[in-house]
């Protein structure tokens, strides 16, 4: 997914054809099984009669970076595949949502549950374009409701509530 | 009776107050969410997966059972009156339901899709009730060679009735096998796949990889699409009982989608969203004037909206009888039993017939709970078409944290959670589907447990799969759908069956 330029001429030009979805995933699946291959480089690989722990890891990677390849070439033949194309109004919702589950994570056992939803409630909420700020407040009260009724009242989870000083 | 006995069985249990409560709160969440488009049956699932630790095991698997054949009700809704699938089990309703609205036929429309659902579901209930416990003896006298096969079986059949491109589909479910190995490996002891973090030890949490992939990957993508405008019908509902006219063209299509539901809801992949694309394309080819489709044909309501509920229900058979699933769902609903310590399979029905029973015995009263849910209410399901995304998604994502926090009081299980989130709208982005994906990583340990155990029978040689009838069978089968979908005239096909919007 890269950000080309949306000017730059044909569409055999090297970078779209690097962006082209199936190029892409054939990619993706190869690395991820070149990484599989790497982290279980020491793994006993045993025999198929006491197999180890290293067997099936081992060969499931080789089988995966094979069907990589192959969707790299199934790729690489399409002529008229459009490139993808990414914007900033794509990663947008991506740093955010990842960085408010972060800022949750980090928040729930040292400050508690109420100011990680609100946390949470508000860096989420930069994704949504137009939400005025009584529409958010509103949501966040209502959720902090509803989450305490749920999980604290209801199935009495032993969660805290408000910061651990 | 046999067939009496268990299903009294069952009723006894479905019909205790409490499991009545949890029937009900499924079919209300199953009709809410399949009413609003951007959240789908199986994100629900993953994230109410952490609630049913704390529930009786019975009650729980009622719960989320609810919560999918109800979003086969409240999906018709939304493809009627809005023209937006609510579910991808209902985006050939869109095509003449939502025609019939225009026509003014609206409240014809929505009770056809619910009259006919609730009859496919009870014909589902029965045809479960019936054919589970043969299924389960047969599956009783497998060996592990034969599960080993009919597991690669299942996952190459899942793969062939999906739909999209097969490589990446194997090569999803590969990935999910190498996510379901991570953690101590069972038989040595030793670490695979972990890098050093200690949190991951015990492997990748089932709930925490559902909820990232399917909760939190759903939300970026909705979010990266932008909020598409919504217009609900605004004219009042007024009749909602079919003319004499659409009962008569609408049965015969009611029966041939149960029919053709049930069937396709067995085999593992298909389910809700193939039955419907299916008794859409049966309907058309067999219509007197195929011209009508299109243009508020009310067969293409009753046909698709049947088979779908039918299609929903009968994928419990290969799940509930021999612990292989055939779809997402139900490999969330494996996930579920294993919380709870129930290791899916043929003995289920023997050693806990009450959960058994009870399970399918609520389906149809759920089914019964959906028809008036779904009917006299559906002023209160339009209403809430007018809650915008901004605020589901803050709640999706809200009740993502929490569930995935409860599972182990971990914050660690969060981080891993919002990683797969982002894997899985990439995945989303470059077309690989993330179903065949959670198939894998259930089948995962399963899987390699059944070889090893194989390869200790037969003292380590892999010809233990072709000498064994039963497992050969299955192999042969697995190996004939992988050519079948190679042929280019089948691919053609198989393309514009699941291109008929």
């Amino acid at each position: 997914m890269t950000a080309d330029n949306p000017n730059t001429t044909s569409p055999h030009h090297p970078l779209h054809i690097l962006a082209r979805k199936n190029v892409l995933a054939g990619l993706m699946f190869i690395a991820i099984a070149a990484l599989g291959l790497w982290v279980s480089r020491d793994y006993p690989i045993g025999t198929a009669l006491r197999m180890g722990t290293g067997y099936v890891p081992r060969l499931l990677c080789w089988i995966l970076m094979g069907l990589g390849a192959a969707i790299l070439v199934q790729g690489l033949r399409e002529k008229d595949a459009p490139p993808e194309r990414t914007s900033w109004r794509q990663i947008m919702p991506i740093v955010v949502v990842t960085t408010s589950l972060i800022a949750f994570a980090l928040a729930i056992e040292q400050l508690g549950f109420v100011l990680a939803i609100l946390l949470l409630v508000g860096i989420g909420a930069i994704a949504a374009r137009d939400i005025k700020i009584w529409e958010l407040l509103l949501a966040a009260l209502v959720l902090i409701a509803l989450s305490y009724a749920i999980f604290i009242l209801g199935l009495g989870l032993t969660i805290p509530v408000w910061p651990v000083w | 009776m046999e067939l009496i006995d268990n299903l009294a069985l069952g009723l006894g249990v479905a019909l205790t107050p409490a499991n009545l409560g949890f029937a009900l709160i499924g079919a209300l969440i199953g009709t809410l969410i399949g009413v609003l488009p951007g959240i789908g049956p199986i994100a629900t699932i993953a994230m109410l997966l952490p609630l049913t630790f704390h529930l009786e095991p019975v009650s729980g698997l009622i719960m989320l059972a609810g919560i999918f054949y109800g979003a086969q009700y409240g999906g018709s809704t939304t493809a009627i009156l809005v023209n937006l699938p609510g579910e991808t089990s209902s985006v050939v309703t869109c095509i003449d339901g939502h025609q019939m609205a225009r026509q003014g036929k609206a409240g014809s429309a929505l009770a056809i899709a619910a009259l006919g659902s609730f009859f496919a579901g009870t014909v589902a209930t029965f045809i479960i009730a019936a054919f589970a416990p043969p299924l389960a003896r047969v599956g009783q006298s497998f060996g592990a060679p034969e599960y080993f096969s009919l597991m690669v079986l299942g996952l190459i059949a899942a793969v062939v009735l999906a739909h999209g491109s097969v490589l990446k589909a194997i090569a999803m479910i590969i990935l999910g096998l190498l996510f379901g190995l991570a953690g101590t490996d069972g038989q040595t002891a030793s670490q695979r796949f972990t890098f050093d973090i200690t949190e991951l030890s015990d492997g990748i949490d089932f709930a925490v990889l559902a909820i990232g992939v399917f909760g939190v990957g759903e939300v970026i993508a909705n979010l990266t699409r932008g909020e598409e405008s919504r217009s609900v019908m605004s004219e009042r509902i007024t009749r909602l009982w079919p003319t004499r006219e659409d009962f008569r063209l609408a049965w015969p299509a009611v029966l041939r989608g149960t029919g053709l539901g049930s069937i396709l809801g067995v085999l593992p992949g298909g389910g809700a969203t193939l039955s419907a694309f299916a008794a859409y394309v049966l309907e058309k080819k067999i219509a007197r004037d195929p011209s009508r489709f299109g243009r508020g044909a009310v067969e293409g309501v009753a046909g698709p909206e049947s088979a779908n509920n039918a299609g929903a229900q009968t994928s419990f058979i290969p799940m509930l009888t021999l612990g292989i699933p055939g779809n997402a769902v139900m490999a969330l609903m494996i996930g579920a039993m294993t919380i709870h310590g129930i290791q899916p399979g043929p003995q289920v029905m023997s050693e806990r017939p009450q959960l058994f029973w009870g399970m399918v015995a609520s389906m149809w009263i759920g089914n019964l709970m959906l028809l008036v849910i779904n009917l006299p209410l559906i002023g209160i399901w339009v209403q809430l078409l007018k809650v915008p995304y901004r605020f589901l998604y803050l709640s999706i994502l809200l009740f993502c944290a929490i569930g995935v926090y409860t599972i182990g009081n971990s914050p660690f299980s969060v981080l891993i959670a919002a990683f797969f989130g982002v894997a899985g709208y990439i995945f989303m982005r470059l077309e690989c589907e993330p179903a065949p994906m959670i198939l894998g990583f259930v089948l995962g340990p399963l899987m390699e447990d059944n070889l090893r155990r194989a390869m200790r029978i037969s003292s380590g040689d892999p010809m233990i799969f072709l000498n064994r009838p039963i497992s050969l069978g299955l192999l042969i089968a697995a190996a004939v759908l992988l050519l079948i979908v190679a042929l280019p005239a089948i691919r053609r096909g198989r393309q514009e069956a699941f291109q008929e919007t």
